[in-house]
């Protein structure tokens, strides 16, 4: 394949528009989870309608409803009492997608199979695609002001079939069903479905081969895998090397395949057939299906190592300067990376690189130390502006030259014992591209 | 090597790692490092230890492990960036794990600590070939600081 892989970034929240409406020109599309949508649709209605000319797509996260139901509540202050409840977005994003959510949340208890009954799959699936052609629409018709921009607004790339986290065969033949229903509905735009497993299922035959074999014969265009805690950086190469072959095997049925959460080995699949690869601004590139409970943690951003295609702390970086020579900014550009934000920090002097650590005490009592917005922020440009160019040199090279690069990288690193333990993926990635 | 202090004749436990706080923080003091903070936060890390003598204006990081001497070692040769000398500091019952030649090609120094309390250099730290005196100024400054508050 010889077209350059997509980049989708995931917005996983309104203030990320940003960086999107930033390097959007560079970008292939972006990707908003309908809870995301629910919380800010007037504002999500403007960026896709007004102020951003890129594909979008809306992720219907029905998963989320079959999934244990704490993982979508809160705690939250109602009549100065502390209450656990569902999550504003999820209450609002229910009833959006019929009767089956609603239910889920009024009766506590998630979907299953067994609720996809008669005719109610057939409604599930017209409503979810409904859902994600005509959200934002309505937003702006509901508006006399903004009336009038409602037919401004695109609509999606493709929609999604209604997808949930497939821990057995009855979920598998849920997914098969659910996805055969939806591409029949034959909406405007191409049907997508979401592969949504633990990765450990890469690892079974029987559940690939059914893959391979049947998902291609429901008539969908496409395919976003999800593996559920699949870590390119982690996992054995036999995970790797399956992820692969899956790839290889539905682009050669004709299917479109993604990666709903990948990094750099994801993106090198496109010489296997992988289109594209969605991640946020500065983060998931991996993703748990299973929700985090509990208010979210300000997640340190760190810096983008392009070498290594991973993130590690500054420190670690800059303690390899020495051995590697690196005394004027010119050596750092020449062996760290020399995008347009590194160009901008690291200019007069090589330790202008510590900018993007910066930390700082949240609070003046505060012991523990955060990472400052603006660290966070130059972070996050360059690993966008080292994500495009990637893109760009898998889109121009072969394979060889991808796994040389990869190899390469082992080499110029195996010395420097602060960085060396963080490489430990890149043998992985290079046995299992050449297998 | 074999310089060594007497702690304290009562048996201390050395199954916590902040029961190797008391013996070393004295063991440096004794040595000129009279400004000390423990737990100084270095970016995402916090140095367990760090020390200043006014003396003769050198600094210390002291990085205390139970048994898992690797994870020490990598930290170590992160908090060179901002101390004169490094070391970790280990229950003596443990320190016949550690490879001596690897923290001497590094330059990082080793201490054991018995249970009695009493410190002992096995491996003297060499100065930081990597040291940022930005880094050890505003350590410096913060203990000087804390002094004064």
């Amino acid at each position: 394949m010889s077209s350059n892989p997509k980049i989708i970034i995931r917005m996983g929240s309104h203030a990320e528009k940003d960086y999107i409406l930033k390097l959007s020109n560079q970008l292939d599309g972006i990707i908003i989870g309908a809870n995301v949508v629910e919380a800010t649709a007037g504002a999500t209605a403007s960026l896709v309608g007004k102020k951003l000319q890129l594909p979008y797509y809306i992720d219907p996260v029905t998963y989320v409803f079959g999934c244990p139901l704490d993982g979508i509540k809160s705690e939250q202050k109602r009549n100065k009492k502390t209450v656990i409840d569902y999550k504003r977005a999820y209450r609002r994003l229910a009833p959006e997608l019929g009767d089956i959510f609603s239910n889920a949340l009024a009766n506590n208890i998630p979907v299953v199979p067994g609720n996809f009954t008669g005719s109610i799959l057939k409604n599930v699936c017209q409503k979810v695609v409904e859902y994600q052609l005509k959200r934002l629409h309505a937003e702006f018709e509901k508006d006399e002001e903004y009336k009038e921009y409602a037919r401004s607004i695109p609509s999606p790339a493709g929609v999604f079939s209604p997808y949930f986290f497939i821990s057995s065969d009855e979920w598998l033949e849920l997914f098969l069903r659910l996805s055969k229903t939806t591409a029949d509905i034959n909406p405007s735009v191409p049907v997508y479905s979401v592969l949504c497993a633990d990765y450990e299922s890469l690892a079974e035959k029987s559940f690939t081969d059914k893959i391979a074999n049947e998902l291609p014969e429901t008539g969908v265009a496409g395919v976003w895998l999800w593996f559920s805690r699949f870590d390119e950086w982690a996992v054995q190469e036999k995970y790797l090397s399956a992820f692969k072959v899956l790839v290889q095997q539905l682009s050669e049925k004709g299917l479109e395949v993604y990666n709903r959460h990948g990094g750099y080995f994801s993106l090198a699949l496109n010489k296997f057939g992988m289109n594209g690869i969605s991640h946020s601004v500065g983060y998931g590139e991996k993703k748990d299906v299973l929700q985090i409970k509990g208010p979210p943690n300000a997640p340190m951003v760190r810096y983008y190592l392009p070498d290594i295609y991973k993130r590690i702390s500054t420190l670690n970086i800059e303690r390899c300067f020495d051995d590697l020579n690196i005394v004027t900014p010119q050596d750092f550009h020449d062996k760290i990376c020399s995008c347009v934000i590194c160009k901008g920090v690291v200019k007069d002097d090589r330790l202008e690189f510590q900018q993007f650590g910066d930390m700082r005490h949240a609070t003046s009592e505060s012991k523990r130390m955060s990472q400052t917005p603006a660290a966070a922020k130059r972070c996050r440009f360059h690993f966008l502006m080292n994500r495009i160019c990637e893109r760009n040199f898998i889109g121009e090279n072969e394979l060889s030259t991808i796994i040389r690069e990869i190899s390469n990288a082992q080499e110029k690193w195996k010395d420097q014992p602060t960085v060396v333990n963080d490489c430990n993926h890149l043998a992985r990635w290079e046995a299992a591209l050449s297998s | 090597m074999g310089e060594s202090t007497s702690m304290a004749a009562n048996i201390i436990d050395l199954t916590k790692e902040s029961a190797l706080l008391k013996p070393v923080v004295g063991y440096i003091k004794r040595k000129g490092f009279r400004l000390q903070t423990s737990e100084l936060p270095f970016y995402q890390r916090s140095v367990d230890i760090y020390g200043y003598s006014m003396a003769n204006n050198k600094t210390i990081a002291i990085e205390l492990k139970l048994h898992k001497w690797k994870k020490a070692f990598e930290q170590a040769l992160l908090y060179q960036l901002c101390a004169d000398e490094v070391y970790i500091a280990m229950p003596k019952k443990y320190i016949g794990r550690v490879n001596l030649d690897f923290l001497t090609k590094y330059g990082i120094g080793l201490i054991s600590v018995s249970e009695t309390g009493r410190c002992q250099k096995m491996i003297d730290a060499k100065q930081s070939s990597v040291l940022r005196i930005g880094y050890k100024n505003n350590h410096i400054d913060y203990l000087q600081r804390r002094i004064n508050e």
